[in-house]
C-alpha cells in the first residue's frame, strides 16, 4: 500500500477533528490519493459517521462547505437550498508575489505577517473577536472563519465589499489626505496634506498611525539603509527615496506632522501613498476571483490532514499568532526513522531541528518523510 | 404618519378604521383619496418621485393614507415590472425627502421596522451593506469609518440608506400584491392612460441590435441589461456606458432610448447628461474609463471572459471582438 495513505490511515484511526457548527447541514468533499476526481455533495447526519468514513478511507484532502443547506447532499445548488454561510478568508502564498522564490518557512512567515494584518482588521474594524477562528491550512497559508450571526446571510456582493475593505480596493485617498492651504502671500500658495488623527476609526486612523510609524522609522535609519528600504516599494525611485530621507531629517517637519500636517514635498507625498500598500492585506486572491465572495465554496476541515504536506489543519489562538510555529505545531507524525530517497537537495527546519538534505538515500524522521514524499521531494 | 403610509403602524390604523375596500373604491367621501392615488402613480411615471401635498388637517392626512393602498392597486393592475420598480423608487424618494428632516429618535424607530438596529447614530456594517449603494465610491465600505463593526452615519446618509430599504420592501410587496377586479373597473381610465404613456417609453426602446451587444465586454453588457431591466444604475455606471456607446458610434437618441427603461428615467435630464458627456453641449468629449477604473468603481463583473485578460480597456475588447469575426 502507498506510503502516505498508510500514514494517513494511522492518523485517522484517532484524529482530532474540530467539527463545524450546523454539522449535518454542511456539504463535505474528499480527494483521495491517486485519484483525480473530487467526491462532493456528501453529508453526514452524525459526527461518528464522518469519523468512520475518514477511518476507512483516509482521504488525501477533506473539505466542508462554508455554507449550510437544507439538503446538503443534493447534487445541484438550487436543490441544496442555501440557508447561509460563514465568512471565510483564505490567505495563500500563491497570491503573494515574490513568495515563489522563498523557502517553505520563509514563505509561511510572509503569510503570517498578512494574517496579523487581517486579524487586526477583523477584530478592530469589523468587531469579530468572539466569532473568529484562525487555522493554519496545512499547506501554504492560513484560513480565518467568521460565524458572527450578522454575516451568515450576506450575499456575494456584500462579502466582496468586506474583501475590498481589507485589501483597500476602491479606497479614496484624497478623502484621507486632504490638501489644505497653509500659507498664502501674493501669488504663492503653499499647501499641505492634512493627516487624519491617529485615533480615528476605519482606514483614516489606520493610515495615519501607519504613516507616522513609517516616517519615524525612515527618519531613524541611516541614509543608505532608508534608500534601500524605500526602493523596495513599487513606484519609488532612488531620487525620491533620497530626498524623502533628507526632508524627514527636519525636526520642525516632524513636529508639524504630529499636529497632523504632512508637508507636501513630492517625495514625502509619494511615500505616503505607498503606506497603503503596507496597510492592506495581500494574499486573499486576485481581486476578480471570488474567494471570500463565493458563498458555496469548500474549505479544509480543521483537524484533517493536508495531502501534500501531512500537516494537520491546526487552530491558531488569536493571541498566539506570534508563538505559533506551523513547522512544529501542525506535525502529527512521529520521530521513528524512515528510509527515503531524496530527489533534489532541500533545506528545512522542522520541530526545531534543521535538516539539510542531499540527493540520494537517507534516513529521516517519519514526520519529515511524510512531508518530503507529499511534496514530491523524496520517494520511498 | 401620513407621510409614511407603508409603515406597519399605518396599516394597523387603516385596519382599525374598519373601512371596506368597497367603500374606498366607491364612496364619494373617498373621491379625493382616489384622485391622489392616480396622482401618486402619475408622479412616479413622469417625475420618478411622488410629490408632496400639504397635510394641514385630519382629512388631508386620512385622504393621503387611503390614497396609498389605492395607488398600489393601480400599479398592481398594470402588471409591468418596470412600473413596479419605478413606483417603488418614487415612493421611497418621497419618504427620503421627509425622513431627512426627522429627529434621530424617529429615524431610530423607523429603522427598526426594516430590521436595522441603530445604536445612537451608528449602524452595523452588515445592515449597512444590505442597503448601501456601494457602487458609488463614497458608499463603498472601505471609505466608511468602521470601528468594532459599527459605522457612524449622518442623518442624511441614514435617510438615503432607508430610502433603499423602503424601495426594496415596496418592490417585493408589489410583486405579490393582489388587485381586486373592482379596482380595475374604478380606475379604468387612469390605468389606460398610464399604460399608454409607458408604451410610448417602450417604443422609444430602439434595439441596438443583438449582434453588436454580443460584442460588448461583460461590464458593458451588464450595464445595458441593468439599465434596460430598470435596475438603478449609479452615475459612474451611466457615465461609463454613455461614453462607451458614444465611442462605438451610437447617437444621442439611440443612447436615450436605451436609458428610457431606467426606473428614474427623466428624458430631459438624461438628454442633457448624455449631450454633456458626449461633448455636444460641452467642451469635453469624454472617453470611456479603462478597466482598472471600472474595477475600482465596482463595475467590473466578476464573470470575466478570456478576452478580458488580454485588454485593459473596454473599447479594445470591442475592437478585438470585431477583428476576430473577420
Amino acid at each position: 500500500m502507498m506510503f502516505l495513505r498508510k500514514k494517513f490511515l494511522k492518523y485517522y484511526a484517532q484524529p482530532s477533528i474540530e467539527f463545524p457548527n450546523r454539522f449535518s447541514k454542511r456539504e463535505y468533499g474528499f480527494l483521495f490519493f491517486n485519484e483525480q476526481h473530487m467526491i462532493r455533495h456528501v453529508s453526514f447526519a452524525r459526527r461518528e459517521e464522518l469519523l468512520s468514513f475518514l477511518r476507512r478511507n483516509a482521504p488525501a484532502h477533506v473539505y466542508y462547505s462554508s455554507a449550510y443547506y437544507e439538503k446538503p447532499d443534493a447534487p445541484t445548488m438550487p436543490e441544496k437550498k442555501w440557508l447561509g454561510a460563514d465568512l471565510i478568508f483564505d490567505l495563500d502564498a500563491d497570491h503573494i508575489p515574490g513568495t515563489e522564490k522563498m523557502g517553505y518557512e520563509k514563505m509561511l512567515e510572509v503569510v503570517k505577517n498578512e494574517l496579523k494584518k487581517l486579524v487586526s482588521f477583523l477584530i478592530d474594524d469589523f468587531g469579530f473577536e468572539e466569532n473568529l477562528s484562525i487555522f493554519f491550512s496545512g499547506g501554504r497559508g492560513y484560513h480565518c472563519h467568521v460565524n458572527h450571526p450578522k454575516i451568515l446571510q450576506l450575499k456575494s456582493q456584500e462579502r466582496r465589499e468586506i474583501v475590498d475593505y481589507i485589501t483597500a480596493r476602491g479606497l479614496n485617498m484624497s478623502s484621507i489626505l486632504k490638501e489644505r492651504v497653509v500659507h498664502r502671500d501674493g501669488k504663492n500658495i503653499e499647501t499641505s496634506l492634512v493627516m487624519p488623527s491617529i485615533d480615528e476609526p476605519g482606514w483614516r486612523g489606520r493610515m495615519s498611525r501607519e504613516m507616522f510609524n513609517f516616517f519615524e522609522k525612515i527618519k531613524k535609519m541611516k541614509k543608505e539603509e532608508a534608500v534601500n528600504y524605500l526602493l523596495s516599494f513599487e513606484g519609488i525611485g532612488e531620487k525620491t527615496a533620497e530626498e524623502a530621507w533628507i526632508d524627514l531629517q527636519d525636526e520642525r517637519r516632524m513636529e508639524r506632522m504630529k499636529q497632523g500636517l504632512v508637508d507636501l514635498t513630492t517625495p514625502i507625498k509619494k511615500c505616503a501613498l505607498r503606506v497603503v500598500e503596507k496597510c492592506r492585506v495581500h494574499g486573499l486572491g486576485r481581486p476578480d476571483e471570488p474567494v471570500t465572495g463565493d458563498i458555496r465554496r469548500l474549505i479544509r476541515l480543521p483537524g484533517s490532514l493536508h495531502g501534500k504536506t501531512g500537516f494537520r489543519v491546526t487552530r491558531v489562538k488569536i493571541d498566539g499568532i506570534d508563538e505559533f510555529d506551523p513547522l512544529r505545531d501542525a506535525i502529527v507524525f512521529g520521530d521513528e526513522a524512515v528510509k527515503v530517497k531524496i530527489l533534489k537537495p532541500y533545506k528545512v527546519k522542522m520541530k526545531g531541528e534543521f535538516f539539510s538534505l542531499k540527493e540520494g538515500e537517507t534516513e529521516v524522521p517519519e514526520y519529515l518523510a511524510v512531508f518530503l514524499i507529499g511534496m514530491k521531494i523524496a520517494s520511498v | 404618519m401620513a407621510r409614511y403610509p407603508f409603515l406597519q403602524e399605518v396599516k394597523e390604523w387603516v385596519k382599525n378604521e374598519g373601512v371596506s375596500v368597497n367603500e374606498i373604491l366607491h364612496d364619494e367621501i373617498y373621491e379625493r383619496a382616489r384622485d391622489i392615488a392616480i396622482q401618486r402613480v402619475n408622479d412616479a411615471v413622469k417625475k420618478a418621485v411622488v410629490g408632496e401635498r400639504a397635510l394641514l388637517n385630519e382629512t388631508d392626512c386620512i385622504m393621503e393614507i387611503f390614497s396609498y393602498p389605492l395607488a398600489r392597486m393601480i400599479v398592481s393592475s398594470i402588471e409591468s415590472d418596470f412600473l413596479r420598480r419605478r413606483y417603488a423608487l418614487a415612493e421611497a424618494k418621497k419618504a427620503y425627502n421627509s425622513l431627512k428632516n426627522e429627529d434621530n429618535g424617529f429615524i431610530r424607530k423607523f429603522a427598526q421596522e426594516f430590521g436595522i438596529e441603530l445604536v445612537e447614530k451608528k449602524i452595523h456594517f452588515a445592515d449597512y451593506l444590505k442597503y448601501a449603494p456601494t457602487w458609488h465610491e463614497k458608499w463603498k465600505l472601505v471609505n466608511r469609518p468602521l470601528q468594532k463593526g459599527m459605522i457612524d452615519m449622518s442623518k442624511i446618509e441614514m435617510a438615503r440608506l432607508l430610502q433603499e430599504a423602503i424601495r426594496k420592501k415596496l418592490e417585493q410587496e408589489l410583486l405579490v400584491l393582489y388587485s381586486p377586479p373592482e379596482a380595475r373597473k374604478v380606475f379604468q381610465g387612469a390605468i389606460l392612460e398610464i399604460k399608454n404613456s409607458l408604451q410610448k417609453d417602450e417604443e422609444k426602446d430602439v434595439q441596438t441590435g443583438n449582434a453588436t451587444i454580443l460584442k460588448f465586454p461583460p461590464c458593458m453588457r451588464q450595464l445595458v441589461s441593468a439599465v434596460q431591466s430598470g435596475i438603478n444604475v449609479p452615475h459612474s455606471g451611466r457615465f461609463s456606458l454613455v461614453t462607451f456607446l458614444h465611442s462605438i458610434g451610437m447617437d444621442t437618441d439611440e443612447i436615450l432610448a436605451l436609458f428610457s427603461q431606467s426606473p428614474d428615467f427623466n428624458e430631459e435630464k438624461t438628454r442633457y447628461q448624455i449631450e454633456h458627456i458626449t461633448g455636444k453641449i460641452s467642451s469635453t468629449e469624454y472617453i470611456p474609463p479603462k478597466c482598472s477604473s471600472l474595477q475600482t468603481w465596482g463595475l467590473c463583473p466578476h464573470e470575466k471572459d478570456k478576452l478580458c485578460e488580454k485588454v485593459n480597456h473596454p473599447l479594445s475588447y470591442y475592437r478585438l471582438k470585431w477583428r476576430k469575426k473577420k
